[in-house]
């Protein structure tokens, strides 16, 4: 698998190709969504006919949109399956021993990304495919995109408390009302997002404040969103901070759970978008077939699949959620900075640690 | 690894095994084999504290972070290899050596709460307490509230005991068997209750099984992070798992510091256990099985409740969600079986490979003890305390790194090697189990009746070993059936077993899938247990 240096010197000439290829219809790529049709008629410029992804994504939420893509385009994707984190580090260490193994890079958490950013790990994406989604759910360098969004929003138990009671703001969690009663998952990479974009509307102190608040209200700790819900289920806790749709998905097991998702007002920092990203890895020679997969992700078929069978937010622009999501406005939702994420991981996770809420 | 204090060494006046007869060759030669087999275990230790260094770990961020998680870690291994201790002996004694009714059966059952990845025995006894819950009902029944919250210390340890304890039943199981059951008669006619003689007599005689078996636990503890992560106990392993991209100096500190930890308690281990020896008597077959009398009632209520908790209420939950997705067709046993079957093979793979690459360490150990075998057994038995998620890393950066390794890097070869790097640990202690029931007189008088060296292994050593051998390759078995970090991570592109599926299934919350899977697991284990183990577990030398 290895593969030797001529290639990635080719690589940013096959670039150039892509593009060339795509460009045409770079204006309006969401009413056609044609950069995959179009790369599809023709065999890929690099001869290559499989694509190889490390995906943190789950197998069960993305595999059958990668089978479709085989189907339509004659590619064959190998997937490695794993944490985001895992497979990041494990990226670097290929690309630390002059090895590339991986062509795209999808991750559950923007952290991951971000990390592999930092490192000098990713190359920069063609602009047909950038373009496929507003400029607030990508890279402002260009190195990656995101195809699925999830909002935080607080999951709570009617039976415990009345839906009227939910406060409007992340910050009302905070008040003596909630001692006890509030699930959250402070290792988990998504609570860490939501703080890192907190620190940036809000700022580190209050930030802090907010932390160590919370801390002091006593919340239970898990170990992901998925303990979370299940928690707040069964009336462990009443309320717990998640992504909206872990709930849909619990439903989808066990319609007769309780749960139900409230979301925080739109600009509030509680109620932010965290966006699963792609990304081609550095010094790859397939590039063109790891645009081709990631154009798909954010084509009709695959914007459709995540909107309706795993209940998230299509990112490419005009796509809509499921019927039983409801809508949100990228531009009213506050955004992580997600450039500021990679290096701003480490002190967002030492914050909350300090806040006494690992543990 | 050169912390590893050598074990006392045999008394001067009292040869050790058939020593004398040994030539200086051989005896280099197998510090050569010992000494390099213990350095290939002893690679991702290696690496941890090679990258430790290499990061410029801040010692005051170490300090800082380190010492409450560690402490919590050690209260839940004292906690769990001390139960497990005393509960993998009591049902060893009584599945072997008494009357037990249905003992052959119990002898399966009561391995099997081993062969539930942790994650999902916690996220299934949690399941249990919910209402609509197996426990949640039966506390209910019984007029008592379930607790409202499953967490913390005391959960982790009886979740940890009820899946940890068989490290210990299997190795002392094996033992017993080989053990004389002669001179436990004798103390119970001199009028010992079976208790007494059990405790007094026979209890000594397995000190070395008890104490790796629950070494084995202990170590498992320090590097378990799924169920303890699941029950809210926050440990050492937290810290390198939730560190290791965002602070990775400080995740590689928090290695190194559990790596230290583990090796010192091996070496402590090591010098409380005293040199192994083989028996100097012969002995082969238990005498006539105790006979229980009424005591075969709570006994076998004792056994009841074990499996209950370590597997009918596992079972239970993981049968609840399997069923909602059998119900409406979302999944189906046919998903399974290819997984089933590489499980199996990798499994089974590793667990030859282990107990092979083990035995020449074991022998040395046992018959000729010098400081190479012993530090190279330290270093086998300290693979099974570093996570696997750590191993997996260490191996991934040398194949990528060493140009001769290049090619093996994402190939089953490495995944192997990575498993018997792991789990070597278990096939090495009932491995010196199993050389130790090799009675040196019985070596010494069948090399006067028969010259080959290797029809003698054959017909006089295999027989008595095979109890042990099959306990440890067995273990290293079960435990690569569940393995998930390193697999996830070592894996070839598109090799899936049954623990990738059921974690796949079980982050997103897809019980259903997670609950079919699990049944199929147990149900695989089981399998391979009773036909590959347990089967042949009888002494049947003549």
């Amino acid at each position: 698998m290895s593969r030797t240096l001529p290639a990635r010197a080719a690589c940013a000439g096959l670039l150039a190709l892509v593009l060339a290829a795509c460009g045409s219809d770079g204006d309006e790529p969401a009413a056609t969504g044609d950069p995959v049709t179009a790369a599809t008629a023709e065999p890929a410029a690099s001869g290559a006919t499989s694509v190889t992804i490390y995906s943190g994504r789950n197998e069960e939420l993305i595999q059958p949109i990668l089978d479709s893509f085989s189907e339509a385009t004659g590619i064959e994707v190998r997937a490695k399956y794993g944490d985001s984190a895992d497979l990041a580090l494990l990226i670097d260490e290929e690309a630390a021993a002059g090895r590339v193994e991986a062509d795209v890079f999808l991750s559950q958490s923007p952290g991951s990304i971000g990390f592999l950013d930092d490192l000098g790990r990713l190359a920069p994406l063609p602009a047909d495919v950038l373009e496929l989604v507003p400029e607030a759910v990508r890279d402002d360098d260009g190195r990656w995109v995101g195809f699925s969004g999830r909002q935080r929003v607080l999951v709570y138990n009617p039976e415990l408390v009345a839906a009227d009671e939910l406060p409007d703001s992340v910050f009302g969690l905070t008040d003596e009302r909630w001692r006890g009663q509030i699930g959250v998952a402070p290792s988990n990479g998504s609570f860490q997002d939501f703080v890192t974009s907190m620190r940036a509307t809000e700022g580190d102190d209050d930030t802090k404040r907010f932390l160590e608040a919370l801390a002091a209200n006593d919340p239970v700790s898990y170990p992901k969103n998925s303990a979370i819900v299940a928690a707040v289920a069964r009336g462990e806790v009443a309320v717990g901070l998640v992504n909206h749709y872990y709930n849909y998905r619990a439903l989808e097991e066990d319609p007769s759970i309780p749960s139900l998702n409230h979301q925080f007002a739109p600009d509030d920092p509680g109620s932010i978008l965290i966006v699963t990203g792609a990304a081609i890895v550095e010094g790859t020679d397939r590039a063109d077939v790891a645009a081709q997969l990631i154009a798909f992700l954010l084509g009709p078929e695959g914007q459709q699949y995540f909107a309706t069978e795993t209940f998230e937010y299509p990112l490419a622009a005009g796509r809509q959620p499921a019927p039983q999501i409801p809508p949100i406005d990228f531009a009213d939702v506050g955004g992580i900075d997600f450039d500021q994420l990679g290096g701003g991981l480490g002190s967002t996770r030492e914050m909350i640690a300090d806040a006494g809420l690992e543990g | 690894m050169a912390l590893i204090l050598p074990p006392l060494a045999p008394a001067a006046d009292e040869p050790v095994g058939d020593a004398p007869r040994v030539d200086r060759r051989v005896y280099l030669a197998e510090r050569v084999v010992g000494a390099a087999i213990g350095a290939v275990f002893a690679l991702p230790a290696g690496f941890v504290l090679w990258r430790t260094f290499r990061l410029h770990a801040s010692l005051s961020d170490a300090l800082d972070q380190i010492p409450a998680p560690l402490w919590r870690t050690v209260q839940l291994a004292v906690l769990v290899s001390v139960s497990a201790a005393v509960i993998g002996t009591a049902l060893a004694w009584l599945t072997v050596r008494t009357d037990l009714p249905m003992r052959r059966v119990w002898r399966v059952v009561l391995v099997l709460p081993l062969v539930l990845p942790s994650f999902v025995g916690a996220a299934a006894f949690i399941t249990g307490l919910a209402p609509g819950g197996i426990i949640h009902d039966a506390l209910g029944a019984v007029g008592v509230a379930p607790p409202r919250r499953f967490r913390g210390l005391g959960a982790s340890w009886l979740v940890l005991t009820a899946f940890t304890y068989p490290y210990v039943l299997l190795p002392v199981s094996a033992r017993l068997v080989t053990v004389r059951s002669s001179m436990e008669e004798s103390a119970r006619l001199l009028g010992m209750t079976a208790t007494q003689a059990f405790l007094r007599v026979t209890v000594p005689q397995l000190r070395p099984a008890i104490l790796g078996g629950s070494l084995l636990v202990f170590l498992y503890t320090l590097s378990e992070f799924g169920a303890v992560q699941l029950l809210g106990y926050d440990t050492l392993t937290r810290v390198i798992y939730a560190t290791r991209q965002v602070d990775r100096s400080l995740s590689f500190s928090a290695a190194s510091v559990l790596l230290v930890f583990a090796v010192v308690v091996v070496a402590f281990e090591r010098r409380m256990r005293g040199p192994a020896r083989p028996d100097p008597g012969a002995a082969r077959r238990s005498g006539t099985p105790v006979a229980l009398g009424w005591v075969a009632i709570p006994a076998t209520l004792a056994c009841l409740a074990v499996a209950a908790v370590g597997l009918l209420v596992p079972i239970a939950s993981l049968a609840t969600w399997a069923r909602r997705g059998l119900a409406d067709g979302r999944v189906g046993l046919g998903d399974y079986l290819d997984p089933a079957i590489s499980t199996a093979g990798v499994a089974i793979m590793a667990a030859v490979v282990a107990v092979v690459v083990v035995a020449p360490i074991a022998v040395t150990t046992t018959r000729r003890p010098n400081v190479a075998s012993s530090v190279a057994a330290g270093a086998v038995v300290g693979g099974f305390a570093i996570p696997g998620l750590v191993i997996a890393l260490a191996l991934a950066v040398l194949a990528l790194n060493t140009p001769t390794l290049g090619s093996l890097y994402q190939t089953m070869a490495l995944l192997i090697i990575a498993y018997v790097i792991h789990f070597g640990s278990q096939a090495l202690a009932s491995t010196e189990q199993a050389v130790r029931a090799v009675p040196t007189k019985l070596r010494e008088s069948s090399r006067l009746l028969d010259d080959s060296s290797i029809r003698r292994f054959f017909r006089i050593d295999l027989p008595l070993m095979r109890p042990g051998l099959l306990a440890g390759g067995g273990l290293v078995m079960l435990a690569t059936l569940k393995e998930l970090p390193a697999t996830l991570l070592l894996a070839p592109i598109g090799f899936s077993t049954l623990a990738t599926e059921i974690w796949a299934s079980f982050e997103e919350g897809f019980y259903a899938a997670t609950g079919l899977a699990s049944l199929v697991l147990i149900a695989l284990s089981a399998l391979l247990t009773w036909l590959l183990v347990l089967r042949h577990s009888e002494v049947t030398g003549r």
